[in-house]
């Protein structure tokens, strides 16, 4: 045994330069691995860890293209007393704007908060850091805190009992803290109420009352044996009869719990549920498959060249009187030393760079889990399997090779070996163009999204508006009016990213009957300007009309899905309730994308109402320094206006930049994955190059001495390397645009696949490795070739 | 044709400096055929590797037809080598992955000859070295006189005034040994100067001048008639 970590150790003295070629791509390659397996991993496994989370269904139509979520809160009434299967069904919803919450005279903190039923904690599994949770949402005003939340308002002090205040109105006493679990997770949430303190607190119409309010999520906990398909056409007969043939009524089933993480469902209303994109999980998965496969590709080709050495120094042991198995042996094991070195590099790699890594893509897991037994006692079966897989023919080669041939150096590196190494390197090419062009592709949609989104966007700045600042609205307009830098001022519900209320509604247009299905925010007469959206029919809104307040604008989607020949002039009711007076469309706006962009443009009536959440002001500098001393401004302004709210002054430019995140994270968790893959790869070909040069070196120098110039010896060696790159760019272009055209149609909006990124990814990796390949050959080419053809 | 004047080789270490050459001076003329003796280590091949330009000497002067040649650049050796001199080894070093046809031809390649005009002169080579019938071995399917032959026609193809010929039997039975310098005798007859380094007194008589190298100084320098 210790006769192979010493054969070991004196073989990578020997050839330091190869051997940590090897190595490094190895170690690299497997930290890549290992950060997505274990980020796949969690994501694949993502809502697993609820106890009954098999029995748990949310009511909605996941299953077909809208995949809406959204019920009446009544309905739940018409369950508990109709329907027995039912174990327990469970409300919950988020609220419009997150709530402040103060404790004594602390800073009030924003944060976000869901109100559910009081079964909530027996349908999802959660611990808890202090309090029962099985009671915790009994009684009204009491509040359930996260213990994120609960670290920020009470420190490390107990939080159980204690009361806050919410809005600067109402006192709620915290019932429970509880645990943030480890796994990944689609609902996320800093506090829980119970709905009886919502009806106290954010007491929103009939919402809890009336058929018309779909404001709520619905999870129901089905009782063992029990048919989720038969349960959910009961539950649809629970509806008043006028309802009874409405689509989404019709629509709705029981989906799995679990299903929700990656059904690409429709938020609406709070943002507590999360959704995974399976797609980009599997891409990655790919990606670290075959970085692997490029890292193992090395290690073919590296140790297949020693095997030539290893072959000769076998002779010798066999003559000293080796047997075969112990040969098999000690090349076997020196494999599964180096690959067992790099599994630590890597784990080591992985702690080191994953903070880094973290921040840049987005990419969380715990890294603690590097060091369960279950996660080392895997990855060192990989290994072994990797090691055993990838060095056993050439073990068997080597032990099963004839002493007397091996002493007389017969054995020449055939040219078999060198085209199945050929083939081998324009593999790795071929991955490493498919990697290059997707990462240009991605980028480009980024680009292209957020370049695209139709409506003015620049030097334009949002006040979120508190409580206290929605009261003091033409105080606010008033201020800011006066500041020199402050162009045109508008109020608004409108902010990128921030979704909007969903209608359906059956009206009477015109003497017909249409069912109308549309997104809702209000606007007020400067917004379409400031936002330079383009006017197709009518007016836009009118400062000096008071009479404009129950005018309406609609998109061109809107009119065409509804297929309204003349939308200017059309009357309907808009809201609930008696005593309505009608509203008129009196015009028609371009399309813009006031949704995220990977949604479709959606039917859209801009209101022309008075609740408004932002203020939007244009800035008419763009000098950085007047901007900074107005926003600053502004902030001490409003601050005064709202004492007890924090107020969030943000760029519209940024908000849609943050409709990107995900895309952006992909972005970069891609390329620098695909960086990694590209590097590992010139770290191959550098040691092909060495390997070519070492076994060319005779014949250079014959060469030589026969006339050829240095430049004409560089362009010999590196002839090979670039036919297998040209060849390489010939396999992975169709592929990368199949690979691409699939990835893309999952875009409502998108970039075309140009020629150019197909034609960049080649030169670039055809640059990289002539880069690579040259250093090499360079060193070869200049050497005296007296050296080489000295008389043995 | 070459003139060496006070040639040194030396190489130094760190307490003293070791010479392979030691003030050689050395003239030779067209048309003559050298051979050069010693005992192994007495710089030799030294001697031959810089007047091929393969080597430069740590002192001294060197002109091929009066003008130097000591700080060439690339380019100028590289002409050198192609237009003014040919090699050939003791280990033949023929490039094993190209037939015997490929082989002789490389160095025309490097000259940019046309192909039409490269087929013509290597096929009158294999002609002249009745090796036609072979020309689409490889080298390891060759005997080694064969494979010498080789490479003095490689050597010779571009027409070099100046063939330099590094043990060029060292490694071949002496039938076969004969056969190469009678082949070489002949090129010296047609008036290709020839520098031959040797062990063998019997080869060595081949040449008509023979110079004698003991530790890096001339000792002997005699015609032989």
């Amino acid at each position: 045994m210790q006769n192979i970590f010493k054969s070991t150790y004196r073989n990578f003295i020997r050839k330091p330069a190869t051997n940590l070629i090897n190595l490094g791509g190895l170690a690299v390659s497997l930290a890549l691995v290992i950060i997505l397996s274990v980020y796949s991993y969690s994501e694949l496994t993502t809502d697993n860890f609820h106890k009954n989370g098999d029995r748990v269904y949310i009511y909605s139509d996941l299953h077909n293209e809208f995949k809406r979520l959204n019920i009446p809160a009544v309905l739940k009434d018409q369950i508990d007393l109709n329907i027995p299967e039912v174990e327990s069904a469970v409300r919950v919803a988020g609220t419009w704007e997150e709530p402040v919450y103060q404790v004594d005279d602390h800073d009030p903190i924003t944060s976000d908060i869901i109100t559910a039923d009081p079964e909530f904690f027996r349908l999802f599994t959660y611990e808890a850091a202090e309090g029962n949770l099985e009671m915790a949402l009994n009684d009204p005003m009491t509040i359930v805190l996260a213990e994120p939340l609960a670290k920020k308002l009470f420190g490390n002090e107990q939080a159980l009992g204690k009361t806050l205040k919410l809005n600067n109105k109402h006192t709620l006493t915290v019932s429970a803290v509880v645990k943030m679990p480890e796994a990944n997770s689609s609902l996320s949430f800093s506090s829980i109420a119970s709905n009886a303190t919502r009806k106290i607190i954010f007491a929103n119409g009939g919402e809890f009352t009336e058929w018309g309010y779909w404001n709520f999520n619905l999870f129901v906990l089905l009782k063992e044996g029990a048919n989720s398909n038969e349960t959910a056409t009961k539950m649809a007969a629970l509806y008043p009869k006028d309802m009874l043939e409405n689509q989404r009524v019709k629509d709705y089933k029981l989906n799995h719990f679990q299903d929700l993480y990656f059904s690409n469902f429709t938020v609406s209303r709070g943002d507590y549920l999360h959704g995974g994109d399976k797609r980009k999980v599997m891409i990655l998965l790919m990606v670290a498959a075959l970085v692997l496969i490029i890292a193992l590709v090395n290690f073919i080709n590296i140790s297949s060249s020693q095997w030539l050495e290893k072959i000769k120094q076998t002779g010798v042991l066999k003559v000293v009187g080796a047997d075969k198995t112990s040969i098999l042996k000690s090349v076997l094991s020196e494999a599964f030393i180096l690959f067992l070195m790099s599994l630590f590099l890597a784990i080591l790699l992985v702690q080191l760079s994953f903070p880094f890594v973290s921040s840049y893509t987005g990419i969380h897991f715990n890294p603690f889990l590097l060091f369960t037994p279950s996660f080392l006692i895997v990855s060192i079966a990989g290994i072994f399997l990797l090691s055993l897989m990838f060095s056993i023919i050439p073990a068997m080669r080597i032990s099963s090779s004839k002493a007397v041939d091996n002493l007389k150096k017969t054995i020449h590196s055939g040219s078999s070996n060198s085209v199945s190494r050929g083939i081998l390197v324009t593999a790795q090419f071929a991955i490493a163009i498919v990697l290059i062009a997707f990462t240009v592709l991605v980028q480009k949609q980024v680009d292209f999204g957020s370049n695209n989104f139709r409506f003015d966007k620049e030097n334009i700045v949002a006040i979120k508006l508190t409580p206290q600042l929605t009261e003091r609205q033409q105080v606010l307009k008033k201020i800011i009016q006066d500041h020199p830098n402050a162009g045109k001022i508008s109020f608004t519900q409108f902010f990128p990213g921030k979704l909007n209320e969903h209608w359906t509604s059956n009206q009477k247009i015109n003497g017909e009957n249409i069912q109308l299905d549309f997104d809702t925010f209000n606007g007020d007469a400067s917004l379409c300007s400031m936002l330079g959206l383009q006017l197709v029919q009518g007016r836009l809104f009118s400062e000096d009309l008071v009479t404009d307040s129950h005018k309406m604008i609609v998109n061109e989607t809107f009119v065409r899905a509804h297929k309204m020949e003349n939308p200017i002039g059309a009357k309907f009711v808009m809201g609930f309730g008696e005593n309505v007076p009608l509203s008129e469309i009196i015009g028609v706006v371009k399309d813009f994308h006031y949704k995220p962009v990977t949604a479709p443009i959606g039917s859209l009536i801009i209101q022309n109402g008075p609740q408004t959440s932002y203020c939007l002001v244009s800035i008419n500098t763009s000098d950085f320094k007047s901007l900074d001393h107005f926003i600053r401004e502004i902030k001490t302004e409003t601050n005064k206006l709202s004492p007890s709210f924090p107020v969030e002054i943000s760029f519209l430019d940024q908000a849609v930049e943050n409709l990107y995140q995900s895309e952006i994270q992909f972005r970069r968790t891609f390329s620098l994955f695909a960086g990694c893959a590209i590097v590992i790869c010139c770290l191959g070909i550098l040691a092909m190059s060495l390997f070519a040069c070492q076994r060319r070196i005779k014949e250079i120098g014959i060469r030589k001495v026969n006339g050829a110039r240095t430049s004409e010896v560089i362009t010999m060696l590196n002839r090979d390397f670039v036919r297998w790159v040209a060849i390489a760019f010939v396999i992975a272009t169709p592929v990368a645009w199949y690979i691409m055209s699939k990835w893309l149609e999952s875009y409502a909006y998108k970039t075309n696949l140009s020629w150019w990124i197909f034609a960049l990814a080649g030169l670039l990796a055809l640059g990289i490795a002539l880069l690579t390949v040259s250093w090499q050959s360079w060193k070869a080419a200049t050497r005296n070739p007296v050296e080489a053809l000295r008389n043995e | 044709m070459i003139h060496l004047n006070n040639i040194d080789k030396y190489y130094d270490s760190k307490f003293q400096r070791t010479f392979v050459l030691k003030a050689v001076n050395l003239e030779i003329k067209d048309g003559e055929f050298v051979s050069i003796m010693g005992p192994s280590g007495s710089g030799k091949s030294t001697l031959l590797n810089i007047i091929g330009l393969l080597d430069t000497p740590s002192a001294g002067e060197y002109s091929l037809y009066d003008k130097s040649v000591l700080d060439l650049k690339e380019k100028a050796k590289v002409d050198y080598h192609r237009n003014f001199m040919g090699f050939i080894f003791q280990a033949y070093h023929l490039i094993e992955e190209m037939t015997v046809y490929e082989n002789i031809e490389t160095p025309l390649i490097y000259k940019g000859v046309k192909s039409k005009d490269r087929q013509a002169m290597v096929a009158d080579l294999l002609d002249r070295f009745n090796m036609v019938a072979k020309k689409d071995l490889f080298p390891q399917q060759l005997s080694g006189g064969q494979q010498q032959l080789v490479g003095i026609a490689r050597a010779i193809i571009g027409k070099p005034k100046l063939l330099l010929a590094d043990e060029p039997t060292g490694n071949l039975q002496s039938v076969q040994g004969e056969m190469i310098m009678e082949t070489l005798k002949a090129l010296n007859d047609e008036g290709m100067t020839i520098i031959q380094v040797t062990h063998n007194e019997k080869f060595a008589g081949y040449g008509k001048r023979i110079i004698r190298l003991e530790d890096g100084i001339v000792r002997k320098d005699v015609k032989n008639v």
